[in-house]
């Protein structure tokens, strides 16, 4: 049987890789979430038939019935919330990780404890423990330690992210007293408890640090702000991969090791895109709040004028060339029905009406492509920012809704601003923006916005959804 | 307060500062207004008209000067005038401040003080207080009425019974307020017009008031006039040659030249030589309204009108504006209201001279027994337009130079990746047993995989690939699974909590994923 599942492994390591490699577009990521699938039954399947598995039927029952829960929620999700399902499931990656490894200490702890006969008449995965040398020994703790370490960061960091994110907690970067200090030490700690782990292998420095990393997960996390969450949700997509790689190594078993790196190599990819579409250093995001800036912010003149539904519905009717920027605020909001509407309407007095969708938009790499996507936008009229940057000199009417940060000019011609350098999307550019925005206040990262200043900006006051409506009915 | 008018005393000058229209104006700002008897008969305003609108009549001058607090006029005042100008007393006119250096000590003696019109800033806010520019606006139309007057055909051409009549071309030089005003005027009377201006950047004006710009070839970067206030600058002797030669290809061809180049505080320059109107046909007309300063062709003599040996018509007039004394005194006057309404922001009658406001400012020459002129650089910039930075076009040699160097950077930092990932390999490899590296190799090469694949999904579907790397990390189930069966209670709770967890995991991320990936359709 052994050879069995080995074979079944490779297969679902290829048809995992098949799954990602497939969302590079959107029609084969229909068919690439069905590899992905198939991967995961076979891969479960062959380790449930293949040596060392017992109490099977326990499994057979405590998948379907995880099963049957996690099914209920993917399909009760509102598309809105997607980034706090995603978060809160990272948790429970994190945490299985967590016990997976104490698992594999108690074992090891076990066999050690026998002697020669006993450990003969072993099979499975104490069978391969046993037949551990000193040095094999050694490196497996490093493993398992590694394992619960990042296991227990991404519990902590997840479930602090999804608080975040569902509103449970508040945004804003908050931190101990004593701030990275206190991370330093509890990092410091876990380094002490691994050594002194190596050498004793007994039980309690391996739960200090996990405490230690609990806490780390914890405190890294709530010291980041909202805007930041794209990154933090993928950085700890990518945890939870390595993570699994790690117990992966202290298990042997390649399938785990395989997989874990690919979602760890995909989740550092996906942080490195975010943070190179806010211009800003991994490490800086990290480590929480904006980089150092070296002077006062500009100050911003003009007055921010007002606009009525009718305003904009008159321009709409003008105009030839529209493009829709959505942000955070048209999730929070639900707009993207009355986004939707609007575009289809639009479309049908034979305008053109495309999307500009920032890389950062939002709280989740790609929310906004998902957002539209739910309200039926066909993806085809949504641009990335690189590819319609240099057509708004040439559109008529830009409408901004519920953005702020990734419309800001200030990231281009104020090198003070916290966010110079930043890549934006050049709305202004265009001969009208209208800013569809609750009120006065600044964005997510509290900065002022010279857009809602500049002479071709008219404010349009109004949660979106109800300011959306009242211009449906302007525009038949 | 008390506004009055004299009358204008330089000769031939029929414009008046003051008319019925602008008293009533004044009156709601609450000054009382009073003219000199006659002040107005010239530009077409009778006594009786002031009378109406509720002005007083005073006879006399001197009368007039003693008991008005503040004196509206147009010419720049004579000695005479200024003598009777007594401490606190304002004076509101031409005054031509940078010539008229006696003019301001005597004012800054008298303790008057004066606001010279010629001087309002070239600012949005101070166009409606801009009498040179309306004053100018005159000129330019009457420039071309004058020409036609003095030009033997029609602007027009026309196919007639009688024969063909060809249009005039006319060619304007300068294209500010006075040169555009030339060029709608001769163009809405079917003239071929031709103009041209130092200044590239009001090509795009001219051909907006129908008239063709005449360009140059000359490659030197001109300074455009947004640096100046708006004025045109001293241009490089190599520019003046260009422009003369061009001016000389087109002397034979043109029938009414009007020349409008002035340039602030400096002699006019001279664009149109003798040799250019030796060129010209006999009939031809030169309108020059930079007379006044020496003229931009050195045969015009100011104030006259005089025809050269070929029979061109050199007409050096001055007083423009003053032949049309009736618009020109309704658009001053409304200036000199303008001007009254920015002193007197209570609307009170009481002057509130502002020497903090930039028009106010500007236009000062004394105040308070100074002299404040000239006056410091206003703190708004004429046009604030920045001139954009362009980003030189590559040559297809330099990109491909670009393009190489960038590909051997790649290279190079992709080798030196590969070689420190290679040594930290092979120095893993000294130290582990083979159990080790066995999966160590699983592990770098699946890292390498998941790098190459990842680059390649759709910056749209990142949330999707979240989601089910998300679900796929739940494979960390197999270390469940496979530790399940081994074991004390302890282990069997892990596990089976583990397994359960990850359960949920699976089948929420696969399934989210898919109704993610469902949404997304093509129009």
């Amino acid at each position: 049987m052994l050879g069995f599942t080995t074979a079944a492994y490779v297969v679902a390591a290829v048809l995992f890789i098949l799954s990602l490699g497939g969302l590079s577009g959107q029609e084969s990521a229909k068919r690439a979430v069905w590899y992905g699938i198939v991967g995961m039954g076979l891969a479960v399947f062959a380790t449930l038939i293949g040596p060392g598995a017992g109490l099977w039927w326990l499994s057979i029952l405590l998948i379907p019935a995880g099963g049957f829960i996690g099914y209920n929620l993917a399909t009760r999700v509102q598309m809105t919330q997607m980034p706090e399902l995603v978060a809160a499931m990272h948790s429970l990656v994190g945490l299985a990780a967590v016990f997976v490894g104490f698992i594999a200490h108690i074992e090891l702890g076990r066999v050690l404890a026998m002697d020669d006969t006993a450990k003969k008449a072993l099979e499975g995965f104490a069978a391969l423990l046993a037949k551990k040398d000193g040095v094999e020994i050694g490196i497996l703790r490093v493993e398992l330690f590694l394992g619960i370490f990042i296991g227990a960061v991404t519990f902590t960091g997840s479930v602090v992210a999804y608080g975040k994110l569902a509103g449970k907690l508040t945004s804003t970067a908050t931190k101990l007293p004593g701030g990275h200090a206190l991370n330093a030490v509890a990092a410091g700690l876990s380094l002490i408890t691994l050594i002194w782990y190596c050498n004793t292998g007994g039980f309690f420095p391996l739960f200090l640090m996990t405490l230690a990393a609990l806490f780390i997960g914890y405190h890294l996390i709530m010291g980041i702000g909202g805007a930041d969450m794209p990154v933090v949700v993928s950085m700890l997509n990518s945890y939870s991969g390595w993570a699994a790689a790690a117990i992966g190594f202290s298990l042997g078993n390649d399938l785990l090791i395989v997989v874990g790196a690919l979602v760890g190599s995909s989740g550092a990819i996906l942080s490195y895109i975010m943070c190179k579409a806010m211009n800003r250093s991994f490490v800086s995001v990290i480590l929480g709040g904006f980089g150092g800036t070296s002077g006062p912010q500009m100050e911003v003149e003009g007055e921010q004028v007002a606009i009525d539904a009718d305003g904009v519905a008159t321009a709409l009717e003008e105009a030839d060339s529209i493009v829709i920027i959505p942000g955070y605020g048209m999730a929070v909001a639900q707009a993207q029905q009355n986004v939707a509407e609007l575009t289809r309407r639009l479309r049908a007095r034979g305008k053109t009406v495309r999307f500009a969708i920032h890389p950062v938009a939002g709280r989740l790499p790609g929310h906004m492509n998902v957002l539209l996507a739910e309200a039926k936008v066909p993806y085809d009229i949504v641009m990335e920012m690189d590819e319609i940057n240099d057509d708004f000199p040439e559109t008529d009417v830009a409408i901004v809704i519920g953005s702020n940060d990734i419309v800001n000019p200030a990231a281009q011609d104020d090198p003070n601003s916290p966010i110079a350098g930043m890549p934006v999307l050049e709305c202004w550019k265009a001969k009208q923006v209208f800013v569809s925005k609750r009120g006065q206040g600044t964005g997510y990262s509290g900065i002022e916005n010279p857009l809602f200043f500049k002479e071709n900006t008219r404010m349009f006051y109004g949660d979106a959804k109800a300011s959306l409506d009242t211009l449906l009915t302007q525009i038949s | 307060m008390k506004i009055g008018t004299p009358k204008e005393i330089f000769e031939g000058e029929a414009r008046v500062a003051m008319t019925p229209e602008s008293a009533r104006q004044l009156q709601k700002l609450g000054y009382d207004c009073a003219i000199e008897t006659g002040a107005g008969a010239a530009a077409g305003f009778s006594d009786a008209t002031y009378v109406d609108a509720g002005v007083e009549i005073i006879k006399t001058p001197a009368a007039l000067w003693k008991s008005v607090d503040i004196v509206a006029k147009v010419r720049q005042p004579t000695t005479v005038e200024l003598k009777r100008m007594t401490k606190g007393k304002t004076l509101i006119s031409f005054f031509n401040p940078a010539g008229n250096e006696e003019g301001m000590e005597l004012a800054k003696s008298k303790g008057a003080n004066v606001i010279a019109m010629e001087m309002v800033p070239r600012i949005s806010r101070a166009q409606k207080m801009d009498a040179l520019s309306s004053m100018a606006n005159i000129a330019g139309y009457r420039a071309v009425i004058e020409a036609g007057n003095n030009f033997g055909r029609f602007f027009t051409g026309q196919i007639t019974a009688a024969g063909k009549v060809p249009p005039a071309k006319v060619l304007v030089v300068g294209a500010g307020v006075a040169g555009l005003a030339a060029v709608g005027t001769s163009t809405s009377l079917g003239a071929i017009t031709l103009a041209f201006d130092v200044r590239p950047e009001v090509a795009e004006q001219v051909e907006s008031m129908g008239a063709e710009f005449v360009y140059l070839d000359f490659e030197e970067e001109q300074a455009d006039g947004a640096s100046s206030g708006g004025y045109a600058s001293v241009s490089s002797p190599e520019f003046r040659e260009a422009q003369l030669a061009k001016f000389r290809e087109l002397a034979p061809e043109v029938d009414i030249v009007i020349t409008t180049a002035l340039i602030p505080n400096r002699e006019a320059p001279e664009l149109w030589t003798e040799d250019m109107v030796a060129s010209m046909k006999p009939g031809s007309v030169i309108v020059d309204l930079a007379a006044e300063k020496g003229g931009n062709c050195k045969l015009t003599v100011m104030d006259e009108k005089i025809v050269t040996d070929n029979g061109v018509t050199i007409i050096g007039y001055t007083d423009f504006p003053s032949r049309m004394a009736a618009q020109a005194s309704t658009l001053y006057a409304t200036n000199i209201r303008h001007m009254m309404t920015d002193l007197t922001p209570e609307k009170d009658g009481q002057i509130n001279h502002d020497m903090e406001d930039d028009v106010i400012r500007g236009a000062t020459v004394t105040f308070d027994k100074e002299i404040t002129f000239p006056p410091p650089p206003p703190k708004i910039q004429a046009i604030a337009a920045k001139p954009k930075e362009t980003v030189p076009e590559l040559t297809a040699e330099e990109k491909r130079a670009l393009e190489v160097a960038e590909f051997k950077q790649q290279t190079k930092n992709q080798v030196t990746l590969l070689a420190v990932g290679a040594a930290l390999l092979l120095s893993v490899g000294l130290v582990a047993p083979p159990s080790f590296m066995q999966h160590f190799i699983v592990f770098v090469l699946a890292v390498f995989v998941g790098f190459q694949v990842i680059w390649n999904v759709a910056h749209s579907l990142h949330t999707p690939l979240m989601a089910v790397t998300n679900a796929i990390s739940s494979i960390i189930i197999l270390g469940a699974l496979m530790q399940i069966g081994s074991g004390s209670f302890l282990v069997i709770l892990l596990a089976a909590l583990s397994v359960f967890m990850t359960g949920v995991n699976i089948f929420g991320g696969f399934l989210v994923t898919r109704r993610m990936l469902a949404m997304f359709q093509k129009s």
